[in-house]
């Protein structure tokens, strides 16, 4: 067992930029389940299987409509197709708990992922499929010396962008700032008048809607399989549970430090990759059992 | 505490459960043999998991990790070491219930959906492990062809041996749930800022619900070992702690005997669903969903309700 | 009175399915029983070989074997090993099938193997390629009509010797696969060639889809060439990781079914060129008549080219039927002592021979390089080199050794 190469920080460096684009793509799925973990106090399991309909669904729109255009037309619609298909969920049938027990909403949120990861497959089918990212966002260019893929780049560029999105939305909007609010005190909240399902549906909406452009967003890099809901589901619950039940900032700080771990992690002792999450995730809940931000509630 | 069970009907109908077990291997198949086998396991399985959650109310999110740790210790005795089976049969859930003081331990210091998830996250842990090290587990492998001693090699054997671990585990979790220590823990359950304030040792009472669940997790886990032989990583995996919990609320879980019940319709759905269809998983969720909605007390739950005000006649007529 | 219904609902289905599946009568025709990967990524390849071995049934049972049909019923074991053998032990003592066969995942594969050498029924395993199934786990009732790690590890170092390169890395899907190519084609390699140096290794999860961060690190060791160890949809993700740093260009890379058409079509015209690869089967490859005849009725009858489970599955069926044919009688027995060293005519042209001494089907190994061509639109295998199974399969003496006789 070596314990890894000598490097530079020339390699140091563009894992780390490796590390941090992988971890955009993380927060984007994390920050929507945080999102509806703080509003409704659920964690959705479905998310997972949201995150890979939004996946496949940017398939079948890029491949339908074609070339580069395709692909941006199934970054933007790929999401309301998530978004629209928990909207039915939620209200046809998931409204109709939120007076029960939180432990029958996770339960409905796990129904739904079996649901919902089945539905895929008839739909769909079972053979892989694969997108490309646009002509100009392939190949890749010299950083630090080791080939850095655009895309990834391009995923730079996108985290950042959502967060900044996000921040303004739960900050700056009515509808997010009453988000915050009812996460917050919900009770309080429908005194005010305010019809508190509404808020909850539109919380779940925009949570899942996120997780959609996750999928939409990580098409071009991976092959579209089933299966893809379970491998991002765990990784999204430790993020999230590190990072500060239902803090979206958390859900960030979660993901970069899960991103960059992984890729350092990769150069530094290769053999052991896959423990290294767990160990991670581990370590800091024995340090912060509550997570490394403060819940929301 | 025994006046319950010496009600005349609840106790005829224990009885002539037994006696139908009992005689099952005479009259049915040998499929059927296996599938009540299987179901037995799984049933205890389900009824340690309820003594957390049910009795409880606390998220044992990965109560499979320990029915893997049991699985797993009990396997690797038998193949690496030349220790008879009673000795592994022992050392297996003893360890499960170490690794459950241990993960306990640490999920007991926080509440509700932080306990669930810490426990997912040491759990995936355990399984990472397991399925990485390959040269001491098998890895994603398995370990196959574990050797069961002459006595048991019949199917017939096999089943009355896993009827009487059940019944024994039954009855010692019976007795556990009706002695003061199980009535503090649903009390625990109810109002855990009262039972503080009463003095009552909140964390160690949990803790000590804990060890004893994952105890008998672990003795399912040897139990599966004998009767399929085989172990592989993912009896860790956090897919099959949550299909416990479903059987759990499928039989009801703040019934004795609703878990049981929950793991055999599991059981029995899930192969023969499966015969005729991929999409179990489907049906599942609907199933899931279905039960959410319209029974969430369980099908025990729902049947106690339903014959409760005739029981309650009967006695009163006496 | 909804919560009546529900319950009810819920009884009866228990009640029905528990009644309508009882014992089925013994009514004779050969009764083949599968269990394989229906749903998962894994599922592609399941359907595969099922829809191969239905192809050849489709023509079998025209004529008939000892005087009725082969049927067969599929279960899904959902890539769980639990469910594999529960639905195994289904098929024997309910079903009564003659024959079992299946499936892709090995530890059910080899769960499955347990409990045919208790029952005593034969066991076909048609996909899964852990050499353990007819090395030193198998047995007297357990067949492999798939190649196998320890023959792709052969074939893969018999290429990679004859290059220049003496500093590898491997890396690969960190499960008993991966490992097992991995330690096969090191074995094998630094067998033929000494000099050759493993400088690294690195192993990542299943399934895992950023693979980028692995292949940077890869390449700034600077390493003479790579092994992959992978497969399915996991080589999909590595194959465009590779594109997109362009490790291709960079690096040689060697990875056992590279050239696999499941992987290549999704990835169309992007996949990367120049990567070494092995296969058993090749829907282009050779260019028989008999390889023609059969892709033309396969993609007749599913509308794709068959990939190599179906080359597997429709093997598996001629074997069946010969052997019982051969045997004389419905007889588990003597089948298998039909099968044994019985040789059939494989679809892609020529006989193929299942192995007496350990059951292993003796499959060539094509070595190729993968290559754009403009009469499809995905890459498929060029400059092929076929290895004989001979060539690439353990002894007689080595599989008597590994299984302790």
């Amino acid at each position: 067992m070596e314990f890894g190469q000598s490097f530079s920080f020339a390699a140091l460096g563009s894992q780390f930029l490796v590390g941090l684009s992988r971890a955009m793509i993380l927060f984007v799925v994390c920050a929507g389940l945080s999102f509806v973990l703080g509003v409704l106090r659920v964690p959705n399991v479905a998310h997972g299987a949201l995150y890979m309909i939004g996946a496949f669904s940017a398939y079948s729109i890029s491949t339908q409509i074609g070339g580069n255009a395709g692909f941006w037309l199934a970054l933007i619609l790929a999401p309301l197709v998530v978004a629209l298909v928990s909207l039915i969920a939620e209200r046809v049938l998931f409204c109709h708990l939120y007076q029960r027990e939180h432990l029958m909403l996770l339960l409905f949120t796990f129904a739904l992922s079996l649901i919902l990861g089945d539905l895929v497959k008839l739909v769909w089918g079972a053979t892989y499929r694969s997108i490309m990212a646009p002509a100009f966002l392939r190949g890749s260019f010299p950083i630090f010396g080791s080939a850095f893929p655009r895309y990834n780049l391009f995923l730079l560029f996108i985290g950042p962008l959502v967060a900044v999105g996000l921040w303004f939305f739960v900050n700056k909007t009515k509808m997010g700032k009453i988000s915050r609010a009812a996460a917050v005190d919900r009770e309080m909240v429908g005194a005010l008048g305010i019809n508190v399902s509404w808020v909850f549906a539109a919380a779940f909406v925009i949570g899942c809607c996120l997780a959609g452009l996750g999928g939409a967003l990580v098409a071009p890099t991976i092959s579209i399989t089933l299966g893809m809901d379970h491998n991002i589901i765990i990784e999204a619950f430790l993020i999230v549970t590190i990072g500060g039940l239902g803090n979206i900032w958390g859900a960030l700080v979660g993901s970069l430090l899960f991103g960059v771990t992984q890729s350092l992690g990769v150069l530094f002792w290769p053999q052991f990759a896959i423990v290294f999450p767990y160990a991670t995730v581990v370590i800091v809940l024995l340090l912060r059992p509550r997570g490394l931000l403060k819940s929301v509630w | 505490m025994f006046k319950e069970l010496s009600d005349s009907k609840q106790l005829w109908l224990v009885v002539g459960i037994l006696i139908v077990l009992l005689i099952w291997p005479m009259l049915m198949p040998r499929f059927y043999i296996y599938i009540l086998s299987l179901i037995f396991v799984t049933a205890l399985l389900a009824m340690s998991l309820n003594l957390t959650i049910g009795y409880g109310g606390l998220f044992q999110f990965h109560h499979g990790a320990f029915y893997g740790v049991g699985a797993y210790t009990f396997a690797l005795m038998l193949t690496k070491t030349s220790l008879p089976m009673w000795v592994g049969f022992v050392v297996g859930p003893i360890v499960a219930a170490v690794t459950g003081l241990l993960i306990g331990w640490f999920c007991v210091r926080l509440s509700q959906l932080y306990f669930g998830m810490l426990q997912i996250s040491l759990g995936s842990l355990i399984w990472a492990i397991v399925f990485r090290w390959y040269t001491f587990t098998g890895g994603d492998d398995g370990i196959h062809g574990i050797p069961r001693p002459a006595v048991l090699s019949s199917s017939n054997n096999v089943y009355y041996f896993i009827l009487l671990v059940l019944v024994i585990c039954l009855a010692a979790l019976y007795v556990i749930v009706k002695s003061p220590f199980g009535a503090t823990l649903q009390a625990i359950r109810d109002n855990p800022q009262r039972c503080e304030a009463v003095g009552i040792n909140v964390r160690r009472h949990q803790l000590t619900a804990i060890v004893i669940a994952t105890f008998f997790a672990g003795v399912a886990g040897a139990l599966f070992v004998v009767l399929e032989r085989f172990v592989f990583p993912d009896l860790l995996f956090w897919t099959l702690s949550l299909e416990i919990f479903i059987m759990c609320l499928l039989g009801g879980w703040f019934t004795f005997a609703g878990p049981m019940l929950g793991a055999a319709i599991i059981v029995a759905l899930r192969i023969f669903v499966g015969k005729y269809t991929q999409y179990w998983t489907l049906i599942l969720g609907v199933i899931l969903i279905l039960l959410i909605f319209f029974l969430p007390e369980g099908v025990m739950g729902y049947l106690l309700e339903k014959l409760k005000p005739r029981i309650k006649e009967a006695t009163e007529r006496g | 009175m909804k919560k009546t219904f529900v319950f009810t609902i819920l009884i009866l289905a228990v009640l029905v399915s528990l009644v309508a599946c009882g014992p089925k009568k013994a009514e004779r025709p050969i009764k083949v029983g599968i269990v394989d990967t229906y749903s998962g990524p894994p599922a592609v390849y399941g359907n595969d070989a099922l829809n191969g071995f239905k192809l050849a049934l489709e023509e079998i049972n025209k004529e008939g074997v000892l005087g009725t049909t082969i049927e067969f019923t599929t279960r899904d074991e959902q890539f769980k090993p639990d469910v594999g053998l529960s639905m195994a032990k289904e098929l024997v003592l309910n079903e009564q099938v003659d024959v079992l066969a299946g499936t892709i995942n090995s530890a059910t594969a080899l769960a499955i193997s347990e409990y045919a050498k208790e029952e005593k029924v034969p066991f076909i395993v048609w996909i899964s390629k852990s050499e353990k199934i007819t090395g030193e786990q198998g047995h007297r009732y357990v067949f492999s009509t798939g190649e196998n790690t320890y023959m792709a590890g052969k074939a893969g170092a018999s290429a990679l010797a004859q290059q220049p390169y003496t500093k590898y890395w491997i890396a690969g899907d960190d499960y008993e696969y991966g490992h097992a190519i991995g330690d096969s084609v090191q074995r094998n390699l630094k067998a033929l060639k000494p000099e050759v140096e493993i400088i690294g290794e690195s192993w990542w999860k299943v399934g895992e889809p950023d693979l980028v961060p692995y292949l940077t690190a890869i390449m700034a060791a600077k390493p003479d060439a790579v092994i992959f160890c992978t497969g399915g949809a996991s080589m999909t993700n590595a194959l465009k990781a590779i594109k997109a740093t362009g490790m291709s260009e960079q690096v040689p890379i060697w990875i056992h079914t590279a050239t696999d058409h499941a992987v290549l079509k999704p990835l169309g015209a992007e996949a990367p060129e120049g990567v070494m690869g092995t296969m058993d089967y090749h829907f282009y490859y050779p260019d028989t008549a008999e390889n023609k005849a059969f892709v033309e009725a396969f993609e007749k009858a599913y509308g794709s080219p068959p990939g190599f489970p179906a080359f597997h599955g429709y093997v598996t069926a001629h074997l069946i039927a010969e052997a019982f044919k051969k045997a004389g009688a419905l007889d588990r027995e003597k089948f298998i002592d039909a099968l044994e060293g019985l040789k059939v005519k494989s679809p892609a042209g020529g006989e193929i021979e299942m192995r007496a001494c350990d059951h292993q089907l003796v499959l060539p190994m094509y070595l190729g390089v993968t290559k754009k061509v403009p009469e499809y639109d995905f890459l498929i295998s060029s400059d092929i080199v076929t290895l004989t199974g001979d060539e690439v399969m353990p002894t007689c003496d080595e599989i008597k050794a590994a299984r302790g006789e």
